[in-house]
């Protein structure tokens, strides 16, 4: 069941352009993200959803009611933003309770497959924030500040609430803490929730759904692993920073065996082919380019003989450098025909395999692994 | 020890502070010294003095109540509204402070005056500004009230927008926000307020005297009375009756320093 609906959404500040046709549908019970870089206007369609700023033109649906013309203390959609943002005046439980108190929150009425929650109590419990009650915004820490935060939006029990980069200013061990309660909260009170952020891990960690948003258009759309492994343009795939991006020709289409044959672009004269598993609409001559995540390409260890799976598309090259990075090793392989790939390879890996830079070894690309991106014509 | 250009530096600035900081002490002090206790309490004796003490203090409470009812709307709008309206506003509410006291009162009492229609409307109908206390109100409102908006315009301005805009999608309309988070987060900024145009108010001479007509125990405020004494050569009343606005300034002074602190962010 649709949620809400948002329907050609345009924005201008001053002559800058921010929102140039938003579309998108969120899902009753889902959280959905909205993934973009910084100043793309992700924070001004959150609060043109709630209503703290009026969109150009476009209208906003939720629950099958057009909700344009209301004021944010009639729209039944809370904000929880990337600072906690309590009032300094109230204690904990002022804070969580303010909602509850207010006159517009009586009158509203949730729909029926939400849970409700009623008291402040209930609500401390869930978040783990329970013990707190009497403390001042200034003594409590800022992930302890940001779960209030959340737990004065759950109260007067919104349809959804948008959240717009809660983690950002929290240290790596809040964020996860609290990344796990957000999804917690989705689970037990089936409560929707639209998220905005410019990390890529928290659209990976919790939404269902994701919205890519560049230059005031959404570009792409659809459960995040499919965007993150298949993007449908070249220009979602730099945003969503996939690498080992290659330029290519279709050479050859084997619809029998549902190979596709693909040239690389290359400096040197021979050719270099790869082969890849056949689905879409490419033609022969066509200009593609492909992509292979780093965790997919796979080196090949000496002591072995290739099994049959990894015995496609081989190539040897050199580590020119590997680094450490937060979880696993980064190589980067350059191949004799010059190309560089980039592999991650888990640490103990690394260390089992005795690499080291200047090494040469031989890698792997399997044909499922690579995907092909049609290229626009300009 | 060596003298470097900022030792220098330091050492004329703190010169030329305190200076004028003692000459200040000395001129304003100069009253106490002029008079004898027992020539002071003598005359607070007097009965005429306290009426003209009490109708200031009378006069000024009436005029910083009056304030606080129109100063906070005024103040939210130059604050919370970002506009052409707003901004005529602003210059409007801060001309009093460049005009000059006297000409403020000459104009309410020429416009307040029979002959002229605003004036005479209310005259008409019963409610007289010329050399009424209502009139010393409405000069000394005048007068006062850009201390206190733009006092509570700053307070208000401190406040994180964000905070507000949140508070809207957690179902709080206008009225909630301004009583239950504008309000007490700038209660320190209003008490500062209250106190400066408190002050203003009580000292007002050049604008009270054109409006009140000066008639005793009726429109003679306590600066208006300084002067009568003066003129007199009544030195020892007119003494007494500064002593008592000095201390007053004092005291507000205070309370203003106490919640401006306050009011800054630690």
């Amino acid at each position: 069941m649709k949620l809400l609906e948002i329907k050609n959404i345009y924005k201008n500040f001053s002559n800058k352009k921010v929102l140039h046709g938003i579309n998108l549908d969120i899902e009753n019970g889902e959280i959905s993200s909205i993934f973009g870089y910084s100043g793309e206007g992700k924070s001004t369609l959150l609060k043109i959803i709630c209503g703290i700023i009026k969109q150009d033109s476009g209208d906003i649906v939720l629950n099958e009611k057009n909700i344009n013309n209301l004021e944010p203390y009639e729209r039944s959609t809370t904000l929880v933003m990337d600072e906690p943002l309590l009032f300094p005046h109230m204690n904990v439980l002022e804070n969580i309770a303010f909602g509850s108190k207010l006159r517009a929150n009586k009158k509203r009425h949730t729909t029926s497959n939400k849970k409700a929650l009623e008291s402040p109590k209930e609500i401390m419990g869930l978040l783990g924030i329970t013990g707190l009650e009497k403390r001042y915004p200034s003594e409590i820490s800022m992930g302890q500040a940001q779960r209030v935060s959340l737990a004065r939006a759950l109260i007067v029990n919104p349809e959804i609430i948008l959240m717009d980069e809660p983690f950002s200013n929290l240290d790596i061990i809040s964020k996860t803490k609290v990344r796990k309660l957000i999804k917690e909260i989705n689970c037990e009170l089936k409560i929707s929730i639209l998220l905005v952020t410019h990390d890529i891990e928290d659209v990976i960690n919790l939404s269902n759904k994701m919205f890519i948003l560049n230059k005031g258009e959404i570009k792409d759309s659809g459960r995040p692993k499919d965007v993150l492994k298949k993007p449908s343009s070249i220009e979602t795939a730099f945003l969503i920073g996939t690498e080992n991006i290659f330029d290519g020709i279709i050479s050859e289409i084997d619809k029998k065996n549902n190979i596709v044959k693909i040239r690389l672009k290359n400096e040197k004269p021979e050719n270099i082919y790869i082969e890849a598993d056949y689905y879409g609409t490419f033609k022969v001559n066509e200009r593609i380019v492909f992509a292979i995540r780093p965790e997919e390409v796979m080196i090949l260890r000496e002591d072995r003989g290739a099994s049959r799976s990894v015995r496609e598309n081989h190539f040897t090259g050199k580590i020119i450098s590997s680094v450490f990075t937060l979880r696993m090793m980064e190589i980067l392989i350059k191949s004799e025909s010059g190309l560089e790939f980039k592999a991650l390879i888990p640490f103990h890996a690394y260390e089992v395999m005795h690499l080291f830079e200047g090494k040469t070894i031989n890698i792997s690309l399997k044909k499922s692994a690579i995907h092909i991106i049609e290229k626009k014509k300009r | 020890m060596r003298f470097n250009k900022n030792k220098i530096f330091n050492i004329i600035v703190y010169i030329i502070s305190f200076l004028f900081f003692i000459a200040l002490i000395l001129l304003l002090s100069g009253i106490f010294f002029q008079t004898s206790p027992g020539l002071f309490i003598k005359e607070l004796e007097n009965v005429n003095l306290w009426n003209s003490i009490f109708l200031s203090f009378k006069i000024s409470f009436i005029v910083i109540l009056i304030n606080l009812i129109i100063g906070i709307p005024i103040a939210y709008i130059l604050s919370f509204h970002n506009s052409k309206i707003s901004f005529i506003l602003d210059s409007v509410s801060n001309l009093p402070l460049t005009t000059s006291p006297l000409v403020i009162g000459f104009a309410v009492l020429i416009t307040m005056g029979p002959l002229n229609p605003v004036g005479k409307l209310f005259i008409d109908n019963g409610i007289k500004f010329v050399f009424t206390p209502q009139g010393i109100v409405l000069v000394q409102l005048i007068i006062s009230f850009p201390f206190f908006v733009n006092i509570v315009k700053t307070s208000f301005d401190s406040i994180n927008r964000n905070i507000i805009d949140l508070s809207k999608t957690l179902g709080a309309d206008s009225f909630d926000i301004l009583s239950k988070i504008i309000l007490p987060l700038s209660y320190n900024g209003i008490m500062a307020g209250l106190a400066i145009s408190w002050s203003r108010s009580m000292g007002e001479y050049a604008a009270t005297q054109m409006i009140s007509g000066v008639i005793p125990n009726v429109t003679e405020t306590a600066p208006i009375e300084v002067f009568v004494k003066t003129s007199y050569g009544n030195y020892p009343a007119a003494i007494a009756i500064a002593g008592i606005l000095m201390l007053v300034s004092m005291f507000s002074l205070g309370v203003f320093k106490y919640f401006s602190y306050k009011m800054k962010p630690k």
